[in-house]
């Protein structure tokens, strides 16, 4: 590589991205023996949830609100998103909940908790927004009652839950791009500082989970 | 349309009522549903986690 391309900022990014992010601990070939238990499954499955979310949605915004309202097919695909929408929070809440109680923000990993707290709060707001989108009585009725709470904080002027395009633009682009990013870099955080081990149990005589290294950082030696 | 008929949801929601506590009959169930998932990822044996923890000094 020439004196002048090193110089590049695309080749500085690179370099960047490769030092921050190597392809080994990117896409890893083994996890942690501490990993071997059922609270550590509940992350992915919100993931999968979030994609089954898009993927309806998607297919639910191509068709139109007639077609969800008045065809089979159409119910069918809006229950999907309610449903995948239902699974998403119940394992983000559970998700929260394990992470929590094993103070997942140990070893340098701060950033991740915020990441996915903040992703939690968005995710709230993308819900709300798809609940007054449906285009149906319930919708108004949730509008028209959430309008007067949010009027007393000021925000109406800005988020005016009774205008429905206004709403369903956050619905289906604003802020599903934020929860998507958001979702992206607490992954990427995940995997730069590895999946949190237990908490050590001292009166049992564990000082340090199976497969858990010395700095706290990430070990993905143990299939 | 089948599973409409095994729960009859034509009706005002339900509310459980106790002192400050107000609250959904079917916000209730998903909350305790969270609660005993949560309990029971904690408690089960992952598969191939007994074995592997045997092998281990």
């Amino acid at each position: 590589m020439s004196a002048q391309g090193s110089r590049s900022w695309t080749v500085r990014l690179r370099e960047a991205a490769v030092r921050a992010m190597p392809p080994e601990r990117l896409l890893p070939d083994g996890q942690p023996a501490y990993m071997s238990s059922w609270i550590y499954i509940f992350g992915v499955l919100t993931i999968a949830a979030l994609v089954v979310i898009i993927f309806s949605g998607t297919i639910l915004g191509l068709k139109g609100p007639a077609w969800w309202h008045y065809t089979g097919i159409g119910h069918f695909f809006n229950s999907i998103h309610l449903w995948a929408v239902e699974l998403f929070f119940f394992f983000m809440v559970v998700h929260l909940w394990g992470k929590f109680f094993m103070a997942s923000w140990r070893g340098g990993r701060a950033r991740t908790w915020m990441s996915g707290a903040i992703a939690f709060l968005i995710s709230i707001a993308a819900a709300f927004t798809g609940y007054v989108s449906q285009q149906n009585f319930d919708s108004q009725w949730i509008a028209t009652q959430a309008k007067d709470g949010l009027n007393s904080t000021g925000i109406g002027a800005f988020f005016n839950v009774l205008n429905f395009g206004q709403m369903y633009t956050y619905h289906v682009l604003l802020l599903p791009v934020v929860v998507i990013a958001l979702v992206s870099v607490h992954i990427l955080l995940v995997r730069r500082t590895g999946i949190v081990p237990p908490l050590p149990l001292p009166e049992l005589g564990i000082h340090q989970a199976a497969g858990e290294p010395h700095d706290g950082a990430a070990a993905e030696s143990v299939a | 349309m089948s599973l409409a008929a095994i729960v009859n949801l034509n009706h005002p929601a339900s509310y459980v009522h106790w002192h400050f506590f107000d609250m959904s009959v079917s916000n209730l169930v998903v909350i305790v549903l969270m609660i005993v998932v949560f309990a029971l990822a904690i408690a089960l044996p992952f598969p191939g986690s007994r074995r592997r923890g045997r092998s281990e000094p």
